[in-house]
This record gives C-alpha cells, sequence and structure tokens, in this order.
C-alpha cells in the first residue's frame, strides 16, 4: 500500500468560517434543487395568495385609503414570502437531526453561528423563486416595480432572510419532531403575516398588536423595502413608518438578538440531554 | 502526554433515574490503540458522545489532548475526527457531496460545486480513501442507492478526511463484510504507523481488539476492567487442553482420578491451571488428539463479564 496522503489544513480562521457558512450554503441549496415540487410550491404560493386575498382586498376593501393598494400589497407579498420560504425551509434542522446528520456538524470545529448563517442563506435562497412568483402575480394583476427597485429588494434580500431565519431558528431549532415543527412554521408565519403589515396597514394600529409588530423583525424589513419602494413618491409618508435608518439598525439589532438566542438553543438543545 | 483522560466523568441523562456513565475515570495514551468494550446498553457511546464535546456531562472532567472539552470545545473538535454509532451521512447527497462537505468544515478545502473543481489533492485522496475500503464505483451515487456497509465504509473515508489527532470509532465494523473489516484494520493500522493517531475503539467483535494496547471494560456505567488484553487473559482464562483417545472412558476415569476437571464437547477439553506440559505428562491413557486451545480474547471477556453479573 502506497503512503497515506495528507491535505493541509487551511490556516485563517475567517477564511475556514466563510468556506463552512458557503459549504452550508451549497448544501442546501443542492438539496433545493433536488424537490422541484418546493421550488414549484415557491413560485405557486404568492401567485395563490396574492391572486386571491389581494385580488379581493384590492376589489373590495381599498376605497378608503391614499395609496394604491395593488403596489402596497405587493411589496408586502414580496417580503412575506421572503419570510415564509425561509421559515419553512428551516423545518429541515429537524431533518437533519433524523438523519443523525446534525452530530456531523456540530463535531466539526466550527463556529456554531457559522452554521446557522449558512443553514439560513442556503434555506433562504428558495425565496428567489417566491420573488418571482410574485413577480409574475404583479404582472397579472398589473401591479409592477422598475427593475431598479427589484434589484434594490434584491440586494437587501439577504439581511432579510437572515432575520426571518433568525426568527424561525429561535423556534424550530429547539423542536425534535416533524410535525411540530410544520405547526411551528404556521405559527411563526400566519402571524407574521397579519401583525407587520404584508398585506394590511398597520400604521395606525394600536396597543398589544402594535407592541408585538414592533418585536418582529418582519415590521421593520416589510417597512425597509417599502421606503426603499415609495423614496420618491407622494405616497410616502401615508406607507412608511420609520426611517430607512431605524430600520436597519432594528433589524441588525432582532436579527442579532434571535442569531444569539436560536443558536444557542439549537446547539444546547442538542448537548443537554 | 495523555490523549485523553477522563476523571470522574458521570452522566445522568436528563428524566432518567439512573446514571448511564457512573464515575468513570480513565486515560488514554498518545498513539495508544485503546478498546473500549461493554456490552448494550454499558454507556459506551454516552462516553463516546461526551469525550466528543455533543454531549454535556453531569460532572467530572474530561481532557482531550489538553484541552477541556466543556470549556475549549473547539479546540477539541479540531483534534479528532469520529465514526457514529448511528449512521450520520446526509442521505439525499452523494457520496463524495458528503465527503466534500466534511473536507469544506473542517477547512481542508473548499466547496465546490462539482467533484471536478476540487483541488488536485483532495481528488486523490478521495479516490485513494474510497479504493481502500471498497466504495470506488458508488463514490458519484447518490447516498440512498449505497447499501448499508457501503455507507458505513463512506463514513470511514469520511472520518479519515482530516487527518485527525484521535479517532474515535464507535462499532466501525458494524455490518462489513469479513474482507471490508480485514482492509479497514489494515489501513487504519497503516494511518495510525505513519501518523501515530490514537484510537478509541468500541466494538462488539472482540476479536478486533485482540491487538490493542489496553482494554477498559465497561458495565452498567462503571469501569469493570482496564488493563492490557494479555493481563484480561490471563487474569480471566487459563489454558486449555483438549484431548482424546480410542478408549474415552479410560481417559475420563484417568482424569478423575487425578483430580482434574474436564468437560466434553467434541473433545474432552481440562482447563489448565498450572503448566500445560505437567498436565501432559501426568496423563498415560493414550491419546488420539492433543490440542492446546489458547483463550481469545472473547473468551475472557465472556468470562469476565459471566462473573462480574454484567450478561447471563
Ligand atoms: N438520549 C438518551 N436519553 C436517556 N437515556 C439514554 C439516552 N441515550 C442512552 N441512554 C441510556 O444510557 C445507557 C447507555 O447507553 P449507551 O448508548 O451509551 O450504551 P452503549 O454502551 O453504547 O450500548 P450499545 O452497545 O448498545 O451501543 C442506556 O441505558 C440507555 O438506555
Ligand atoms: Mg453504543
Amino acid at each position: 500500500m502506497k503512503n497515506v496522503l495528507v491535505l493541509q489544513r487551511r490556516k485563517s480562521k475567517l477564511h475556514r468560517e466563510l468556506g463552512t457558512i458557503f459549504a452550508i450554503f451549497a448544501r442546501e441549496v443542492t438539496l433545493l434543487f433536488k424537490s422541484p415540487a418546493f421550488i414549484g410550491m415557491s413560485i405557486a404560493m404568492p401567485m395563490v395568495m396574492m391572486g386571491m386575498v389581494g385580488g379581493n382586498l384590492m376589489e373590495n376593501m381599498t376605497g378608503g385609503l391614499n395609496f394604491e393598494f395593488g403596489k402596497f400589497m405587493l411589496v408586502g407579498m414580496l417580503v412575506n414570502m421572503l419570510f415564509v420560504t425561509t421559515t419553512q425551509s428551516m423545518t429541515t434542522l429537524v431533518d437533519d437531526n433524523d438523519s443523525n446528520f446534525n452530530e456531523e456538524m456540530l463535531v466539526s470545529p466550527i463556529s456554531r453561528y457559522s452554521l446557522a448563517i449558512g443553514k439560513i442563506l442556503g434555506g433562504s435562497f428558495g425565496a428567489i423563486f417566491s420573488m418571482l412568483g410574485t413577480l409574475i402575480a404583479g404582472l397579472v394583476l398589473k401591479v409592477t416595480l422598475p427593475l431598479s427597485r427589484w434589484f434594490l429588494i434584491l440586494s437587501l434580500s439577504p439581511l432579510m432572510c437572515l432575520s426571518a431565519g433568525a426568527v424561525a431558528m429561535l423556534v424550530i431549532g429547539m423542536i425534535k419532531n416533524k410535525k411540530a415543527a410544520n405547526y411551528a412554521v404556521m405559527l411563526i408565519t400566519m402571524p407574521q403575516m397579519f401583525l407587520c403589515g404584508a398585506i394590511i396597514p398597520i400604521k395606525s394600529t394600536t396597543g398589544l398588536l402594535k407592541i408585538l409588530s414592533r418585536c418582529l423583525p418582519m415590521t421593520y424589513c416589510l417597512d425597509l423595502v417599502r421606503a426603499v419602494v415609495y423614496h420618491d413618491s407622494a405616497e410616502h409618508d401615508s406607507v412608511v413608518m420609520f426611517n430607512p435608518l431605524v430600520n436597519c439598525v432594528a433589524i441588525v439589532v432582532v436579527t442579532l438578538v434571535c442569531l444569539i438566542i436560536g443558536t444557542y438553543f439549537y446547539a444546547e438543545s442538542e448537548k443537554n440531554k | 502526554m495523555s490523549m485523553v483522560e477522563v476523571k470522574n466523568l458521570i452522566k445522568q441523562y436528563k428524566h432518567t433515574k439512573i446514571r448511564s456513565v457512573d464515575d468513570i475515570s480513565f486515560k488514554v495514551e498518545e498513539g495508544e490503540f485503546f478498546a473500549f468494550l461493554g456490552p448494550n446498553g454499558a454507556g459506551k457511546t454516552t462516553t463516546i458522545s461526551i469525550l466528543s464535546t455533543i454531549l454535556s456531562k453531569t460532572s467530572g472532567e474530561v481532557i482531550i489532548s489538553g484541552f477541556d472539552v466543556q470549556k475549549e470545545a473547539r479546540k477539541v473538535r479540531e483534534k479528532i475526527g469520529i465514526i457514529f454509532q448511528k449512521p450520520s451521512l446526509d442521505v439525499h447527497l452523494t457520496a463524495e457531496q458528503n465527503i466534500r462537505f466534511h473536507a469544506a468544515l473542517y477547512g481542508m478545502c473548499g466547496y465546490r460545486l462539482s467533484f471536478k473543481l476540487m483541488p488536485k489533492a483532495y481528488r486523490q485522496k478521495v479516490l485513494e480513501l474510497a479504493e481502500i475500503v471498497g466504495i470506488a464505483d458508488v463514490l458519484f451515487k447518490p447516498i440512498k442507492k449505497l447499501s448499508g456497509g457501503m455507507q458505513r465504509k463512506l463514513e470511514i473515508v469520511r472520518s479519515l478526511i482530516h487527518m485527525p489527532d484521535v479517532l474515535f470509532l464507535d462499532e466501525p465494523t458494524q455490518g462489513l463484510d469479513a474482507v471490508s473489516r480485514r482492509s479497514l484494520w489494515e489501513y487504519i493500522n497503516q494511518v495510525r504507523n505513519q501518523f501515530g493517531t490514537t484510537v478509541f475503539l468500541t466494538t462488539h467483535y472482540i476479536d478486533e481488539a485482540e491487538n490493542v494496547d489496553k482494554v477498559c471494560v465497561i458495565n452498567h456505567g462503571k469501569i469493570a476492567f482496564c488493563q492490557s488484553p494479555e493481563v484480561m487473559k490471563q487474569n480471566f482464562l487459563r489454558q486449555e487442553l483438549m484431548v482424546d483417545s480410542v478408549n474415552r472412558e479410560q481417559l475420563t476415569s484417568e482424569l478423575s482420578d487425578l483430580g482434574l476437571d474436564y468437560t466434553i464437547n467434541r473433545l474432552v477439553v481440562v482447563p489448565c491451571q498450572g503448566s500445560v506440559q505437567e498436565l501432559i505428562l501426568k496423563i498415560k491413557t493414550p491419546l488420539s488428539v492433543l490440542k492446546i486451545s489458547e483463550p481469545t480474547l472473547e473468551d475472557a471477556y465472556v468470562e469476565f463479564l459471566k462473573k462480574n453479573g454484567g450478561i447471563e
């Protein structure tokens, strides 16, 4: 037998962490493309939602609004679908746990945060398809945005995915059961959609609902995206709630808090049996 | 330097009343081949999980390669490789993608989107290892299409990609055929010789522990025995004389007269208390068969557990 070959380890820590994040991202993307049904659903879902909910609302309920509801909803749906897809994909944490693949990742010498971030970014890759679905639905309903705005939104999407994933991680990271995880997804996505103003405006909301909406990063993501979309329009003040900078800070803070707590729970719940 | 140092380790799983690992202490020296044996449920996997940082301990101290598993978990992870008892492959990926992912996690090379784009050293290494364990022709198939044994071999390849200082093997050969088992051990021995890798093995194939440096037997969460395999054999078993005669009755009555215990299987088996030679000289009946049987580690192990209330 010839001598055993040796591979050299990389020296730089940062390089290694980034490599890890990319590897985990690439794995998720590979898995995504192996499940065309998921891709199909990601495209169909926003179309169904916009078509049914949005279509009805547009025709029946928006008389008193002083902004164009179609555009408002398109942006809301875009961000909402991004959150839904990312949350949905975080349920693979449970699959990894079932197949014991978690252990392979947890025993490796990488930061738990790299694991979480790679997982979230990879999982949210599917959100691109839901954006596509939203775009199509928008075209059908004759609601469109200039191309430059689409690119701006696209460039904000990794930040939004991270915050969506961090919230999901907080809830799903601790769940060991596929059924419970599926309910958890509903539990996160449904209230988020209504609390954060994806479809229904929340600018005048008060009380408990207001407090809840301020705790969820999606509120700020939505507002940030709307600030981008509406920044030179007359409707700006009736749609946008906060300064974009406030939104950015809020997103980063809430995301970090969720990510730190979520990752901690995810790693610890595995360990403390 | 001790590679593995365990002091008064205790593990009690949540919501259980008994300790799965109950105050165990042992050391594994650098380069040592260490066998951790014990019946089902003895606490082997629990111990390995704690040593490999993926399970928290209840109390005690565990140092791997000079680092504390709790406080310096990451440094420990850098040093170790592991084959889990339960398969831990991603069944949706191909065999090679599983290895590639592992190599990236351990910082051996970046993850590229196809095998061809991976660095040459990586490709050579994977092909070499796959050849050795005999999975070269399924390397690019999805895990779902691999047999159980092939999946095991893949995990073995994966665990060796990053050349760990300590290799934890939790029943690595379960489900492997005889030829694969042998070539695997040849390879592991080669790795040990070339790199001085410390190997921490649990197995139910006791013959695999025949050549180890130290055997620790764990039973009901406690270390029942920790010595070299030779000492274990000497302590718990004697050599046996296996004899037969054309006139078996004469032989057995002579043995009784000499005050020797015997049992009759296919041959007459006489346990040897002292020197075999002296025993042979005492027997005058003409023998048609004369064999000396050396105890195997497995015999000694089973004997040991019987005496210590481990198994019936
Ligand atoms: N997650 C868990 N929660 C509670 N008890 C557990 C858990 N895992 C293992 N145990 C218990 O701990 C004890 C030791 O289990 P362990 O898996 O370490 O045994 P083992 O020596 O590896 O056995 P085997 O040879 O069958 O693999 C057993 O009694 C088992 O029931
Ligand atoms: Mg076990």
